[in-house]
C-alpha cells in the first residue's frame, strides 16, 4: 500500500551548523517531491549523553522528538552532529521509529575525517541526504532493500553509504508515493 | 522455507535490548518475534517456525545454555546465537561447544551482527534445503520398468535393506532385465546420492582397454597415451563404481581389481603415486561366477569380495504380469518422446507381446515398442508394427526339433491365435483354404481354445 499525503520537518538537535540544515532541506526538497521544511525549534542533546560510552543515545533522542508528538502525515527528523549508539550497539548513524513519526540522523562518523579522509563538504552533504532519507523510508515503513543503489539498502559503514544513490529504486519510490520523473531530474 | 521472510527471535529479560533488536531486523527485512524468558521462548517456538534465535545468556529462570539445548530438542534446525554483556572465554567455548551457532558480546558491532545472523541464516536455509532434497531422493520411485510383480517386489525388499549401507552389491541378471537401473537406484539411496554413479561395461573392452579405463594411465604409459587420464574407479571417488559383465575381467585384471578393492588405492597406468580412492562398489553379472570359479576363470577371493550382498533379477518371462504394464510404460513414454498420437495396443499386437518369451527381457520389449511406433501410422499398434524377430520367435523355443512338420504345426497355431482362431481369417492369411487348415489341424492337434 502507498504512504501518501507526509511532509518532512527538519529539526535541528545541538550544535550543528544550520547550513548543514538548509542544504539537506533543498536536497531531500528536490528528491522527494514532499514538503520539507526546519522547524524553528531545536532540541538539546545533554539528556541523551552517556559519560559511560561517551556518546549519545539516539532512543532518548527519540524520545525528545516526539514531544510535542507530530500530527499525523508529519515526518520529523532530528540531525545531530554528535556519535550516537543504541544500548545494545556500539554505535549507529540514525535510527527511526519504524513505521512512525520521528527519526534522528548523526553526520559524526559520515564526516570524512572520520574515516582518516581529507575533508570534503560535499562528501558529507550527499552522505547525510542518503542517511536521511534512509530513515525517512523506515518511518514510512520501508524495510531494508536489496537493490544495492537504492538509498534503502542497508549501510553499515560510510564507504557503503557512497555506493549507494541519492534515490529509493521504483519499488521502494512506489511504496512511499515519491515520484520517479522528481528523482531522475536531481541525478541529472 | 522459501517463499517466506526469514524468522527471528530474540530473548532477552530485558526490554530496550528486546525492542531495539526487534527495531534493528524488522528494518532488515526479518519477520521478527520477542521473547523476555526462555519459558515464553519456548511456548513461542511450538507455533512459530523459528530460523534465528538471538538469546541472551543470562537471565532469570531458564538461562541461554538450557534454552539452546531445549530448543535443539523441539527444533534442532534452528540456529542460535547467544548474547552476553560479560565476556568470558569459557561461557563462549561452552556454548559453542553445547552447538550454539555463535557468541557475541554486548554491545555489538550492527555491521557484525547483521552478518553473524545472515550467515545463521543462510546456514538454516541450506540445511533446510538440503534435507529437502534428500528426502526426496531417498523417497524416489524405483523406475516403473523393473515392475510390479511380485518376484521385483521382494527384489525392491532386497535394494530398500542393502542401500543405506556401504557394503558390496553383486546383481544377477539376464540381459536386458535392469541390472543397471537397481544399480543407480542403489546409489540413490545409498549413503552418497550426490556422489557420482560410474559405470563400466567390463565385457565391451578388451583387457588393456579395460585397464586403462579402471586405472586411467599417465602420460606416455603406452603408445597412444598423450595425455593423462584418470580412470573410472578415481572418478567414482565418493561415489558408486558399478562394474556391469564383471564375469567377463580377465584374470589379470581380476588381480589388479582385487587390490584395488582391498587397499583402497590405485596406481594409474604408468604412474608410481598411489591414489586413495573411497567409493561404493556394485557388479552385475549374467554369468554363473561360482562355476566360473570351479572353472578357474574367476577368482574366489575377488568373488567374496564382489558378492557380500547378492540381489537376482528375474528374467521377465517368469513375471508374465509385468509385461503388459512395462509395455504399456514404454509406449506412453516413447509416443511422447516421438509426439505421436499413439493411445495403446491392438488386441493381436497384445496377444503377441503376452506370450512372446523376451529372451532379451526389458530392453528388448523396449526397443519392440520403440521400433514399432516409428512404423505404426495409427492410433493403435497392431502385430504387424512389431519386429518381425516377435513373429518369429520359434527357433528360440523349438526345443532343438527343427523339423518342418514342427514349425508348420507352431506356425498355423500362431497365426490363428493371432485371428482369435477364426478359420476363414487365418486359412487366408496363411494363404490355403479352409478345408485345408481344418485339416491340418486336425493333424497337429491343434483345437480352438
Amino acid at each position: 500500500m502507498t504512504v501518501r499525503g507526509w511532509s518532512v520537518e527538519l529539526v535541528k538537535c545541538g550544535a550543528v551548523p544550520p547550513v548543514v540544515i538548509r542544504e539537506l532541506r533543498r536536497d531531500l526538497a528536490l528528491c522527494l517531491a514532499h514538503p520539507v521544511w526546519i522547524s524553528d525549534q531545536s532540541i538539546g542533546i545533554d539528556v541523551a549523553f552517556s559519560p559511560e560510552r561517551q556518546q549519545y543515545a539516539a532512543d532518548v533522542l527519540l524520545r525528545g522528538l516526539l514531544d510535542p508528538v507530530p500530527h499525523e502525515g508529519l515526518r520529523r527528523i532530528g540531525i545531530v552532529s554528535e556519535d550516537l549508539f543504541l544500548s545494545v550497539f556500539t554505535h549507529v548513524f540514525g535510527n527511526a521509529q519504524f513505521n512512525g513519526q520521528v527519526a534522528v540522523a548523526s553526520t559524526y562518523r559520515l564526516t570524512p575525517s572520520y574515516s582518516d579522509q581529507p575533508p570534503d563538504p560535499q562528501c558529507l552533504r550527499l552522505r547525510l541526504l542518503k542517511e536521511v532519507m534512509h530513515e525517512l523510508g523506515h518511518t514510512l515503513g520501508l524495510v531494508h532493500c536489496k537493490v544495492p543503489w537504492c538509498v534503502m539498502s542497508p549501510s553499515l559503514d560510510p564507504d557503503h553509504v557512497d555506493l549507494k544513490d541519492p534515490a529509493f529504486c521504483a519499488i521502494c519510490a512506489d511504496r512511499i508515493d515519491v515520484p520517479q520523473d522528481r528523482i531522475f531530474s536531481f541525478l541529472k | 522455507m522459501s517463499g517466506r521472510m526469514p524468522r527471528l527471535m530474540i530473548v532477552d529479560d530485558e526490554r530496550h535490548v528486546r525492542e531495539s533488536l526487534a527495531h534493528w531486523f524488522t528494518e532488515d527485512g526479518y519477520d521478527v518475534v520477542t521473547a523476555a524468558s526462555g519459558q515464553e521462548a519456548l511456548d513461542t517456538i511450538g507455533r512459530w517456525d523459528v530460523d534465528v534465535i538471538v538469546s541472551d545468556i543470562k537471565m532469570p529462570g531458564m538461562d541461554g545454555l538450557e534454552l539452546q539445548n531445549r530448543i535443539h530438542e523441539k527444533n534442532p534446525q534452528a540456529a542460535i546465537i547467544l548474547v552476553t554483556a560479560y565476556a568470558s572465554v569459557a561461557t563462549a567455548v561452552q556454548a559453542l561447544k553445547e552447538g550454539a551457532y555463535d557468541y557475541m558480546v554486548k554491545p555489538f558491532d550492527p555491521e557484525q551482527l547483521s552478518q553473524v545472523v545472515a550467515r545463521a541464516y543462510e546456514k538454516v536455509h541450506l540445511t533446510t534445503e538440503n534435507t529437502t532434497l534428500k528426502q526426496r531422493l531417498a523417497a524416489a520411485e524405483p523406475p516403473f520398468v523393473v515392475g510390479t510383480s511380485r518376484e521385483m517386489g521382494q527384489v525392491m525388499e532386497l535394494v530398500d535393506m542393502v542401500s543405506p549401507t556401504e557394503t558390496s552389491v553383486l546383481i544377477r541378471g539376464e540381459s536386458g532385465t535392469g541390472k543397471e537401473l537397481i544399480a543407480r537406484l542403489i546409489h540413490l539411496r545409498g549413503t552418497r546420492p550426490y556422489g557420482p554413479v560410474v559405470a563400466v561395461n567390463c565385457g565391451a573392452l578388451s583387457e588393456s582397454l579395460l585397464e586403462s579405463e579402471l586405472f586411467g594411465h599417465e602420460k606416455g604409459a603406452f603408445t597412444g597415451a598423450s595425455n593423462r587420464r584418470k580412470g573410472k574407479i578415481e572418478l567414482a571417488d565418493g561415489g558408486t563404481l558399478f562394474l556391469d559383465e564383471i564375469g567377463e575381467v580377465t584374470p589379470k585384471v581380476q588381480v589388479e581389481l582385487l587390490r584395488a578393492l582391498e587397499e583402497r588405492k590405485i596406481t594409474r597406468l604408468g604412474g608410481t603415486q598411489e591414489i586413495p580412492v573411497n567409493f561404493r562398489l556394485v557388479c552385475a553379472t549374467n554369468r554363473d561366477l561360482e562355476e566360473a570359479i570351479r572353472e578357474g576363470e574367476f577368482r574366489e577371493d575377488l568373488y567374496f569380495r564382489i558378492n557380500v550382498f547378492s540381489i537376482s533379477i528375474p528374467p521377465l518371462r517368469e513375471r508374465a504380469e509385468d509385461i503388459a504394464p512395462i509395455a504399456d510404460h514404454f509406449l506412453r513414454r516413447f509416443a511422447t518422446a516421438m509426439g505421436r498420437q499413439v493411445t495403446g495396443f491392438s488386441e493381436d499386437a497384445r496377444e503377441l507381446i503376452d506370450n512372446y518369451e523376451w529372451p532379451g527381457n526389458v530392453r528388448e520389449l523396449a526397443n519392440a515398442i520403440e521400433r514399432a511406433l516409428v512404423v505404426c501410422r495409427g492410433d493403435q499398434l497392431t502385430a504387424e508394427h512389431l519386429p518381425i524377430q516377435l513373429h518369429d520367435d520359434e527357433t528360440e523355443s523349438l526345443g532343438g526339433n527343427y523339423s518342418m512338420a514342427v514349425l508348420e504345426g507352431r506356425h498355423i497355431e500362431k497365426v490363428l491365435r493371432l485371428h482369435g482362431f477364426n478359420v476363414t481369417h487365418a486359412a487366408k492369411a496363411l494363404g490355403i483354404d479352409r478345408v485345408t487348415l481344418y485339416n491340418k489341424m486336425r493333424k497337429y492337434g491343434i483345437e480352438r481354445p
